[in-house]
């Protein structure tokens, strides 16, 4: 069974019923079509994170540089002012972004813990420094981007990426791709041998297997992701900025893996549903929205130890 | 770079890097005998200078506002460690920085509220308003060799304090062995509220300090803080001597960074750290 956990199976038969028919009921409102598919953009982001800090115990603070890189390698690599294909550009944006994390990961994954945390951010300080003091790339304006890639494959365009609606079934279709994609992994041997390494390196290693390998791995791949889901917000709004690789979304990532409940994967969707949601209420409330929400972080990590996937499993699976 | 320039530069490095150490110091003392990775060390920093200001404002004299800056900050830690730091000792890193990160949020809003998000400033003091001609054209202000001088003052007296007193004694048993000063029968939680509060009380006199020289504004500690984990990992968490070592470096290598090469300049310090991670993973004085 791929979705092993009940809570799990019922999330994913709730959730993804309800997003595919949620621009039916929202027609005329592309606001609330736009504002979700930035929510469930920002959910694959997340969802790399939780693999990286969830299920391999590797607690970075600068995952954000990915997200930025996603949309800084498109504007660097396509041409300003013809249509480029997004399958393609898609895959060279992953495996430029995996070269980056590859090389970075063989930097930072020497250290561990409290030191890890404060090297990846310091990368990812010195890519938002990089690119936010750059002339060529617009500082702290960023770079606008003229021409939405098309989507065809064999000449059939598959989504129209101007219309906010095509674009949220694109988005969909990824979130749903990524929940699918990190259930394989975690089934596969690799997901295994990563489980093993988070529950115990030593013993892993006396396995035979190169823990380093692993985690440089399970790094590139996440960060991979990280960059789609970067490239993917990119053309939602049509630009590219530094604050993109701020260290807040860094933490803003990490909080909404918290919430939902870490290492769970699907738990990601939720704790970034529900603090968007939070904060979309909030600021339309009051506008000292983070005071509440600060309070609100607080309180979850002295009261829910587990996040929302956590609750959930425990006020679910009791009765089985 | 003439001789005179580079003189200017190296007293402002120097004095940049006495006041990062005021604070790191701060967060170092706080992981290293608590364990406690402090996010929001960075916002006490940003409280001090509010502080500062509202106090110049409402009583005229700056000695006085540090004063009760500092005693509010006291009381500040006190709270916030009895309240929700305490939760945290045995709970790992990440749920500290989820935990510090709501208090910045808290700490941010509130500031909003309070004081507003426009920027203000503080007067330098009338006595340390004068300058110092050092040639002809270029001069020096009284005041930046005032908190030069006072970081220098406050690094001695932690030194001696942690070095030849008992609460110094208990705080470097505390960082070896928290068990162990247990059984000997030292209230290890009352420690720990101290060290937190002194920590607490190091950033907001920085910020106090600071705040005649820079601008006041919202988002001022989030970037302070960024500094401070730069200084904090080159010296290595803990350490108080290495975050002395650490401050100078950062403050040396950022102030002639950004009259060196202008274009590079916000990178060279994270340019440093990874450098120095990379030869030493622990950093340069890690225990």
């Amino acid at each position: 069974m791929l979705f092993n956990k009940r809570t799990e199976r019922y999330f994913v038969w709730v959730f993804f019923p309800l997003a595919l028919l949620m621009p039916l009921f929202l027609e005329q409102n592309t606001f609330y079509v736009s504002k979700l598919t930035t929510v469930m953009i920002f959910a694959i982001f997340v969802m790399s994170l939780d693999y990286l800090v969830g299920r391999c115990g590797l607690i970075t603070l600068g995952h954000a540089m990915f997200y930025g890189l996603g949309g800084y390698i498109f504007v660097i690599i396509a041409p300003e002012y013809e249509a480029v294909n997004f399958w393609v550009y898609t895959f060279y944006i992953c495996v430029i972004a995996a070269l980056v994390a590859l090389i970075i990961g063989f930097l930072v994954l020497r250290t561990s813990g409290i030191y890890m945390i404060m090297i990846t951010l310091a990368f990812a300080q010195m890519a938002f420094y990089y690119f936010s003091d750059s002339i060529d790339f617009g500082g702290n304006d960023g770079v606008f981007i003229y021409v939405k890639p098309d989507t065809s494959i064999f000449g059939i365009s598959l989504f129209d990426l101007d219309n906010p609606i095509h674009f949220y079934y694109l988005c969909l279709l990824s979130l749903f791709n990524t929940l699918f994609f990190f259930r394989l992994v975690i089934r596969s041997r690799f997901g295994r041998v990563i489980d093993s390494i988070h529950e115990n390196p030593g013993r892993t290693t006396a396995l035979g297997y190169n823990v380093f390998v692993f985690r440089l791995m399970a790094y590139t791949m996440a960060s991979a992701l990280g960059a789609y889901a970067g490239y993917l917000f990119t053309l939602q709004y049509g630009f590219v900025n530094p604050s993109m690789l701020a260290w807040t979304t860094s933490g803003s990532a990490l909080v909404m893996s918290i919430l939902g409940g870490m290492g769970s994967i699907y738990g990601a969707i939720l704790g970034t549903l529900v603090y968007e949601g939070l904060h979309y209420v909030l600021e339309h409330l009051t506008e000292h929205w983070l005071l509440f929400m600060g309070a609100l972080i607080i309180l979850m990590v002295i009261l829910f130890k587990n996040g929302i996937a956590g609750y959930l499993e425990k006020l679910l699976e009791k009765r089985s | 770079m003439t001789t005179s320039l580079f003189f200017v530069q190296l007293i402002n490095g120097l004095q940049y890097g006495l006041l990062l150490f005021l604070i790191a110091s701060g967060l170092t003392l706080v992981f290293g005998v608590m364990g406690i990775l402090n996010l929001a060390h960075g916002s006490m920093y940003m409280v001090g200078a509010y502080l500062a200001w509202y106090f110049v404002q409402q009583t005229g004299s700056f000695t006085l506002s540090a004063i009760i800056s500092a005693v509010i900050a006291l009381a500040i830690g006190i709270v916030v460690e009895r309240l929700l730091i305490q939760r945290l000792y045995r709970r790992n890193h990440l749920d500290q920085v989820l935990l510090t990160i709501g208090m910045i949020f808290v700490f941010n809003a509130l500031q909003s509220i309070l004081w507003g998000d426009d920027p203000l400033g503080v007067q330098v003091p009338e006595a340390m308003s004068a300058a110092i001609p050092l040639t002809d054209v270029v001069e020096y202000p009284v005041y930046r060799i005032f908190v030069a001088l006072v970081c220098v003052a406050i690094a001695a007296v932690m030194y001696f304090m942690i070095n030849r007193t008992r609460l110094g004694m208990l705080i470097r048993a505390g960082e070896s062995n928290r068990e162990m000063v247990e059984c000997l029968g030292i209230d290890i939680s009352r420690l720990y509220t101290i060290v937190f509060a002194i920590g607490v009380m190091l950033a907001t006199v920085a910020g106090v300090i600071a705040a005649p020289m820079s601008s006041i504004v919202p988002g001022m500690g989030e970037h302070v803080l960024i500094a401070c984990f730069v200084v904090v990992v080159i010296g290595g968490m803990g350490s108080i001597k290495g975050a002395f070592i650490g401050a100078l470096l950062v403050g040396l290598v950022d102030t002639f960074a950004s009259v060196l090469m202008p274009q590079l300049s916000s990178m060279m310090i994270y340019i440093l750290m990874a450098f120095i991670l990379l030869i030493k993973p622990q950093g340069l004085f890690s225990s």
